[in-house]
């Protein structure tokens, strides 16, 4: 393989269930060592793309490629390679943690003993347990333990916190930070759907949102945080003639104005300033903020 | 020294840690020969991608503020700063220049600009001289 080609590949990937077109020519890129979010409404499709990643599903049209291979073709190589959590895990239940991960590891070339002894303990997970006696954190747990000690470059989380309690959800973000990304940074790619933005916030480089199947907005979080703002002003009376065309949303109340942008803010804060503002503050929005607000973006025609 | 993350600012991760290490570094918070936390326990702590707290120390080596000892970790370094004279007001320039921008969009007049600057650099030249005298 080319070691400079992307660990992710999609192209122009649609997948029709029936009528309903589930992803709809979706394209994006995820290089290397990158952490990469990607966010969307239940059924946006990311469940639909993601399993056309694992050649779980074919696609009707376009294509992936992961490490530069095709999964339909190399199945067992680019399966050799990855590691997948979703969200509703499962085991055989009558196998204990032990067996479990005895089990999971037998699938693999490579099996690090170490962060699966550490991550036991971290977890206080009880090896004699039986898998179908874990609670739901349980067993996201035993699955990141399983996914995380095989050292695969690449991780594919699919809504993997959700319904999980808080101090579960940030063990797990911290344990892909520490225990997966550490190991050899350059060869850990994340690939993670999921709701709960805020809580991965700071580990996610790249993001794309996905609406309707359809690539809405890709963008690098630090300069999506630089581009989307949010301006609050307080004016002693309201001016007249105030040129707002080009922002995404104006919220209104009395003499005070809550302004949304997509770049170029400086202009707007100048014609802001220009009126004498009370008040004008500036902030950006966080990668959970942008989401919401790339509903308000233009949409391609479908 | 205790680091934080305001994803509100608009500036890049990385940057952040940047600014907050150097002003540690400047203020007393963290002293010559002091080691910097190690990159995956702060990356975990923070709950920030690993990747940026060492884009964070790099950018920090490459300024001559820290340097990496094999296999002990990053220190702060001595603080005979390796820029000359010029190359360092560049720096602040840009950061003054910041702060500019910033007091003309909140209508912080000149004088009261002028004032402020004075009050911080009196302010942190105290913390400076209480934190000598305590030592």
């Amino acid at each position: 393989m080319n070691p400079d080609s992307p660990i992710i590949e999609i192209q122009n990937l649609s997948r029709r269930y029936g009528k309903l077109d589930a992803v709809n020519g979706l394209s994006l890129t995820v290089r290397a060592g990158k952490c990469y979010g990607f966010f969307g409404r239940n059924g946006a499709g990311k469940t639909t793309t993601i399993k056309c990643l694992l050649n779980l599903l074919r696609p009707d049209a376009g294509g992936v490629r992961l490490f530069g291979l095709d999964p339909r073709r190399d199945e067992v190589a680019v399966k050799a390679r990855l590691a997948y959590v979703p969200d509703m895990v499962a085991f055989y239940p009558w196998m204990t943690v032990r067996d479990t991960l005895e089990y999971v590891a037998s699938f693999r070339r490579h099996w690090n003993a170490d962060i699966e002894a550490d991550l036991l303990t971290r977890f206080h997970l009880d090896p004699q347990q039986k898998s179908s006696h874990l609670s739901k954190g349980q067993r996201t747990q035993l699955a990141l333990i399983g996914a995380i000690c095989p050292e695969p470059e690449l991780l594919v989380l699919d809504e993997p916190t959700s319904g999980l309690d808080p101090i579960v959800r940030r063990e797990f973000i911290e344990t892909v930070i520490g225990a997966y990304q550490s190991g050899d940074p350059g060869r850990r790619t994340v690939f993670v759907s999921t709701h709960l933005i805020s809580e991965f916030e700071g580990l996610i480089d790249e993001f794309t949102i996905i609406d309707k199947g359809r690539n809405l907005l890709t963008m690098e979080a630090d300069a999506a945080r630089d581009q989307f703002r949010k301006i609050r002003v307080r004016f002693a009376e309201l001016p007249a003639g105030l040129d707002l065309s080009g922002t995404l949303k104006v919220k209104q109340n009395g003499r005070e104005m809550e302004i949304l942008t997509n770049g170029n803010s400086a202009p707007l804060l100048a014609q802001l300033k220009s009126y004498a503002p009370e008040e004008l503050r500036c902030e950006a929005l966080s990668l959970e903020e942008i989401f919401v607000a790339s509903d308000l973006l233009p949409k391609a025609a479908a | 020294m205790l680091l934080q993350i305001d994803f509100k600012s608009g500036k890049p991760v990385y940057l952040q840690l940047v600014d907050q290490i150097r002003y540690a570094a400047a203020s007393g918070g963290l002293r010559t020969g002091e080691p910097l936390p190690s990159i995956r326990p702060l990356a975990e702590e923070l709950r920030v991608n690993r990747n940026t707290v060492a884009k964070a120390y790099a950018e920090l080596e490459s300024q001559g503020v820290i340097e990496t000892i094999p296999g002990k970790g990053c220190f702060l370094k001595e603080s005979q700063s390796p820029f000359t004279k010029s190359a360092r007001q560049k720096i602040l320039v840009k950061e003054i220049d910041e702060a500019v921008v910033a007091a003309h969009h909140l209508q912080v007049d000149r004088e009261a600009f002028l004032a402020l600057v004075k009050e911080r650099l009196d302010s942190f030249e105290r913390k400076v001289k209480d934190k000598a005298d305590n030592d």
